[in-house]
């Protein structure tokens, strides 16, 4: 212990510099992941936790298998009873205009309260104006359909008082609604952060336009304890078409829908964790390179190997334990930026999310600490252990500094080429659950490959370097692919961490043009139609609202509507997670409609396809639905419908970019068959020609009045907006990738801090034999730049690799997407000149200090 | 002609906890062609005098005149000039840049100064052939013996033709056959060219090439002889 602070310490404190962008680089990288935990934990918690709060001690629910079921089921159902007490539910998102015309989500429950009241805790608070009984003001809900309970919470925040009206907005619908209670912070209260609301049953189903129908029955068993064999005897006497579950299943089928985001997420956090150990592997071997004489010495005086090894992994620690703290702390920091940049995604394409990351936990001790320090250690194993083989006599040999030179050995060559192959084979096998894991592994391997490969490219500037350098910036370039080319094994580790970060920069980059010119291509392609509606609170496909008729009636009546596509879709569970089921018309599509056909090919052939659809028991599927079920044109998948199993054959595979979880499409008249009348989620509108689609969207916005808010995209808003959401979704990306590039060039500058100060002697020398200040500077730039230069061009390289795997491995094994693989040269050739600038900045301080070095006694001293 | 005019010349460190006066007022000019060795005891002030000679450091107090400039006049980019232009540098050990092959360290001094790269290697290979090095010329510093890297410092101290060579116990690290060597190149230089030379040393023989031995204690000047019994003009030296 006295040896660790008398040896390591010290040391730690007088490159303070080194010590501290270690430290940096360590708390950066466990940042990042613990951010990207909290905001994947934010989304399917958010939406797991409104489930349980919702729920409350339903401990079954019963669901139809289209959206919700018919309420005359519920008088068969009677026998239910004898389980438990059962509440029909009505449950939906509105919206609440505020008195400073901002409006804010709520979750909305409808319920038959008197029934539903002994599944879940509602308590009125009770105030001096209200303190009649509370069954009396519950009641009160049921003889006005106009009345709404709304949180404690939530008033308190808006300043709204029992007795006041406000506006609700349903779908596309926004009507006055009069708060008649209010409702302690209890039980669902707590429900989206008490953005709650409490309706009758019968407002609800009016105001969701669901008459007639009900989401599902709530079930508080009398006996919790028989949970499963209870699940198992209801599910026997359910009517086909109806579904016995756990309210927990919808969260898990949520959790599996978003993985594959996640998952992508999770992986590109580790990237900044990987840099990070790359920083702590860099730090030890430094300070064991320069401090052979000085281990020598501790070994000649009794240190045994193992004293060594304990010193050097101390150190690892010493270092690790400081930067995981901190990141603990700048995980909590970057978390609520993430959660921002993820927000739009996770809301626009799968759920509407909390807004908050969840508040640190000791899970997140747990993990910032189990993941940083050991592989911290492991990063400093490789270094502390040559540190241990040191002998004795390194101590005797005395000044070393003539370095022996780097050799290039096979293996430098060999082992990079090894790991390439080894992608190779990993990009050829299949996705593991659904999950590309031996994508990932290729791409750890091409990493790794690279990284490996950095030693021999180095070498080769070395000997190929000097004629150009010298050309182009005269003995100073000559004098610094010099010194590079004599520091190999220093420079190594931190050129090709560098290389790493840019190379998944790259990749990325390469990836998300790509995909977002085969994006550009489909909208262009397929979104031809001149508007497109939906109801005002329909934020994500997932959103259950629906066109009031009266906006349908408007639409299709108006002189200028050539057809209007009304289209319909809601999630279905299918192979164990969600797809979603949509209707659209299909005699209309095939009008007018341009969708893209990956099978069977061809316009003509598409056409011919949908057509075939009408009138039989055939359905066109996404390209993803097809990829993750693994299913193609001629297949027969079953669905289960209100009538029980029906089997539909897959007649055409469409290309779409708008969702990932799958989308399966049957003509309105089919649906209608096995479904009922589907109400209208949106709808596609072509005009007549020589219609102008402005005019026609002021003129429909105009008949709908203030009645219905109902949101008209024009073609150009409506492809503007789709561009804008996959901008979005990659924001994240390209942030995480910024922090694991400034984490590497930080390592740059440290690296190239401690070669200056090892290269005190010839620096001295140099400037006796007549270098100004000026070309130390200059040299020292040149060296940081060079060493940008080389892990930019591996990084490219590398990348461009690299992005064919995302492109056509990970990205077809999480999302199912074809993308057309496009270089995006302009990004390229900038990324260059910004990573050369960066670096060589990085370069100015190190060049200060070897500039101030003083002459005379450097070079006496020995 | 005056080369370097040293009087009064004082050098104090204060670095360390206690001051450590290093030269104590030293006064000595050496004119062209001198070859001129100091001596004295380990700790007596031969380095430090030589540093401030070298215009590798600055005086604590006296005047130092190199040809016509006066070093307290420079800044510190015109002492690199002066440096680069004027002066060569030979020392214990070796100080070759170990990056760089043996023609590139020859060349150096040249190219720093923004010479011409084909005249600075024409030049590098006369030099090479002079000292017995042209087999050696692509090769690495660690690859040389010890009195091969001598040498090649050699060459480089003298490539950009400067007015005064500095050495500070150029021998101390070889062995007495090489350490001849050396001598007698800095012999044939000085005779040749008219090179003057101030040398720092321990050992008697290595003093005995020179034209004067001065003869340093505690930072003073405590003697000075002549050697050679050619009559040169009188040194001026004062004690
Ligand atoms: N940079 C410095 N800071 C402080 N003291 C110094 C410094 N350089 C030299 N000294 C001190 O000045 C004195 C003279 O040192 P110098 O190196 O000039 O002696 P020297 O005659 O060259 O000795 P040697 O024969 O051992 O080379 C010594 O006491 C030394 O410790
Ligand atoms: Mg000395």
């Amino acid at each position: 212990m006295r040896l660790f602070r008398q040896f390591i310490w010290r040391h730690l404190a007088q490159e303070k510099l080194r010590s501290c962008a270690t430290v940096l680089g360590i708390a950066l990288g466990v940042a990042v992941v613990l951010a990207i935990q909290m905001t994947n934990a934010s989304s399917v918690r958010g939406f797991e936790k409104a489930i349980e709060t919702v729920a409350g001690k339903t401990s079954l629910e019963i669901v139809g298998a289209g959206a919700g079921f018919d309420e005359l089921l519920i008088k068969d159902l009677g026998w239910l009873r004898t389980y438990g007490q059962v509440s029909p539910v009505i449950e939906g998102d509105a919206e609440i205009t505020l008195a400073d015309k901002r409006s804010e989500s709520l979750r909305v429950l409808g319920v038959d309260i008197l029934r539903d009241r002994s599944l879940r805790d509602y308590q009125l608070r009770a105030n001096a104006e209200t303190q009649t009984a509370s069954a009396r003001q519950f009641l009160q809900l049921l003889s006005d359909a106009r009345s709404v309970i709304l949180t404690e919470k939530f008033t308190r925040k808006h300043k709204l008082n029992i007795g006041q009206t406000v506006e609700l907005t349903f779908a596309d619908k926004a009507e006055p609604y009069t708060v008649r209670g209010v409702l302690k912070d209890e039980g669902p209260a707590r429900t989206m952060d008490g953005n709650f609301a409490l309706l009758d049953l019968a407002s609800a189903q009016w105001a969701f336009h669901r008459l007639g129908r009900i989401d599902r029955l709530d079930v508080r068993l009398k006996d919790a304890a028989q949970l499963a064999a209870a699940e198992r005897a209801i599910a026997e006497r359910l009517p086909a078409g109806l579904r016995v579950q756990r309210p927990a299943r919808r969260g898990s089928q949520v959790e599996k829908m978003l993985a594959a985001f996640h998952f992508n997420l999770t992986a590109l956090s580790y990237i900044a964790l990987l840099v990070g150990l790359f920083l702590i592997y860099n730090t030890v071997s430094i300070s064991v390179i320069t401090r052979r004489a000085e281990i020598g010495t501790l070994r000649a005086l009794g240190a045994t190997r193992g004293t060594v090894l304990a010193l050097f992994l101390a150190e690892a620690l010493a270092l690790a334990v400081i930067g995981c703290s901190l990141g603990l702390l700048f995980g909590r920091v970057l978390s609520f930026g993430a959660v921002k940049l993820t927000a739009t995604t996770v809301n626009a394409l799968y759920i509407a999310a909390a807004a908050e990351p969840p508040p640190l936990a000791w899970q997140h001790v747990w993990i910032a600490f189990g993941l940083g320090l050991p592989l911290s250690l492991l990063a400093a194993a490789v270094p502390a252990l040559e540190a241990a083989r040191v002998a004795p006599t390194a101590a005797m040999r005395g000044s070393d500094h003539l370095i022996s030179r780097f050799r290039l050995r096979a293996r430098y060559v060999v082992l990079p080429l090894c790991l390439l192959a080894a992608a190779w084979w990993f990009a050829r096998q299949p996705a593991v659950n659904g999950l590309p894991a031996f994508g990932y592994a290729s791409a750890l391997a091409i990493v790794f490959g690279a990284a490996f490969l950095v030693p021999a490219v180095l070498f080769a500037l070395g000997r190929l370097g000097d004629k150009p350098l010298f050309r182009l910036f005269k003995i100073e370039g000559r004098l610094a692919n010099a010194n590079l080319a004599g520091a190999i094994p220093r420079i190594s580790i931190s050129v090709a961490a560098l290389a790493v970060s840019l190379s998944m920069m790259t990749a990325i980059a390469v990836m998300i043009g790509s995909f977002r010119e085969t994006v550009v291509y489909w909208v262009n392609q397929t979104l031809v139609a001149d508007l497109y509606l939906r109801p005002a609170t329909r934020h994500n496909v997932a959103t259950d609202a629906v066109f009031s008729p009266e906006v349908e009636r408007i639409v299709s009546a108006h002189p200028a509507v050539a057809a209007a596509d009304r289209f319909r879709n809601f999630d279905i569970a299918y192979g164990g997670g969600l797809v979603t089921l949509g209707t659209g018309e299909f005699a209309k599509q095939e009008a007018h409609g341009h969708l893209l056909f990956k099978a069977p090919t061809g316009a003509e052939a598409g056409k011919a396809a949908i057509r075939s659809c009408i009138g039989q028991d055939a359905v066109i599927v996404s390209e993803s639905f097809a990829l993750k079920y693994a299913t193609q044109v001629g297949d027969v998948i079953s669905l289960t419908t209100p009538q029980g199993d029906r089997t539909f054959r897959i007649a055409a595979v469409y290309y779409d970019y708008s969702s990932d979880r799958g989308i399966i499409v049957m003509d309105r008249g089919t649906f209608t068959k096995y479904f009922g009348e589907p109400q209208a989620t949106s709808l596609t509108v072509y005009l007549r020609p020589g219609a102008d689609a402005d005019a026609v969207r002021e003129d429909l916005l105009r008949q709908f009045g203030s009645n219905y808010r109902v949101l008209i995209y024009t073609n150009a808003s409506i492809r503007q907006e789709v561009l804008r959401i996959f901008d979005s979704t990659f924001a994240i990306t390209y942030a995480l990738e910024v922090i694991a590039i400034f984490v590497a060039i930080l390592g740059v500058a440290t690296t190239l801090l401690t070669l200056i100060l090892e290269r005190k002697r010839e620096i001295a020398v140099l400037r006796l034999v007549g270098a100004d200040r000026r070309q130390v500077r200059k040299m020292v730039v040149i060296e940081a730049g060079l060493m940008g230069a080389v892990s930019q061009s591996v990084g490219a390289g590398v990348g461009l690799l690299l992005s064919l795997v995302l492109i056509y491995v990970i990205n077809v094994q999480s999302f199912g997407w074809t993308i057309q693989f496009r270089v995006p040269w302009g990004f390229l050739a900038q990324s260059s000149l910004l990573i050369l600038l960066a670096t060589a900045l990085s370069g100015l301080y190190p060049a200060r200090r070897a500039s101030q070095l003083q002459t005379a006694e450097e070079v006496v001293e020995e | 002609m005056i080369i370097l005019s040293v009087e009064d010349v004082r050098k104090t460190y204060v670095g360390g906890e206690t001051p450590v006066e290093a030269v104590r007022g030293v006064s000595l000019s050496l004119a062209a062609g001198d070859f001129v060795a100091l001596m004295g005891p380990s700790g007596c002030g031969k380095s430090s005098l030589l540093h401030l000679c070298g215009a590798m450091d600055r005086p604590t107090a006296g005047r130092l005149r190199i040809e016509t400039a006066d070093l307290a006049q420079l800044n510190d980019d015109q002492l690199t000039k002066l440096r680069r232009e004027r002066i060569g540098f030979v020392f214990q050990f070796f100080n070759l840049l170990p990056t760089l092959t043996v023609r590139e360290n020859i060349t150096l001094p040249v190219l720093l100064a923004g010479g011409d790269v084909t005249a600075a290697e024409r030049r590098a290979g006369e030099l090479a052939e002079r000292v017995g090095l042209t087999h050696r010329l692509r090769h690495y510093p660690q690859q040389l013996s010890g009195g091969e890297m001598q040498r090649a410092a050699m060459a480089r101290a003298i490539i950009h033709e400067p007015a005064l060579l500095i050495a500070d116990e150029p021998t101390g690290n070889l062995d007495s056959e090489n350490g001849a060597r050396v001598l007698n190149l800095l012999g044939e230089l000085n005779r040749e060219l008219q090179l003057t030379i101030l040398l720092a040393t321990h050992g008697a023989e290595t003093a005995a090439a020179a034209q004067r031995i001065i003869r340093m204690r505690d930072g003073k000047i405590a003697s000075v002889e002549t050697t050679s019994a050619i009559e040169e003009p009188t040194p001026r030296a004062f004690v």
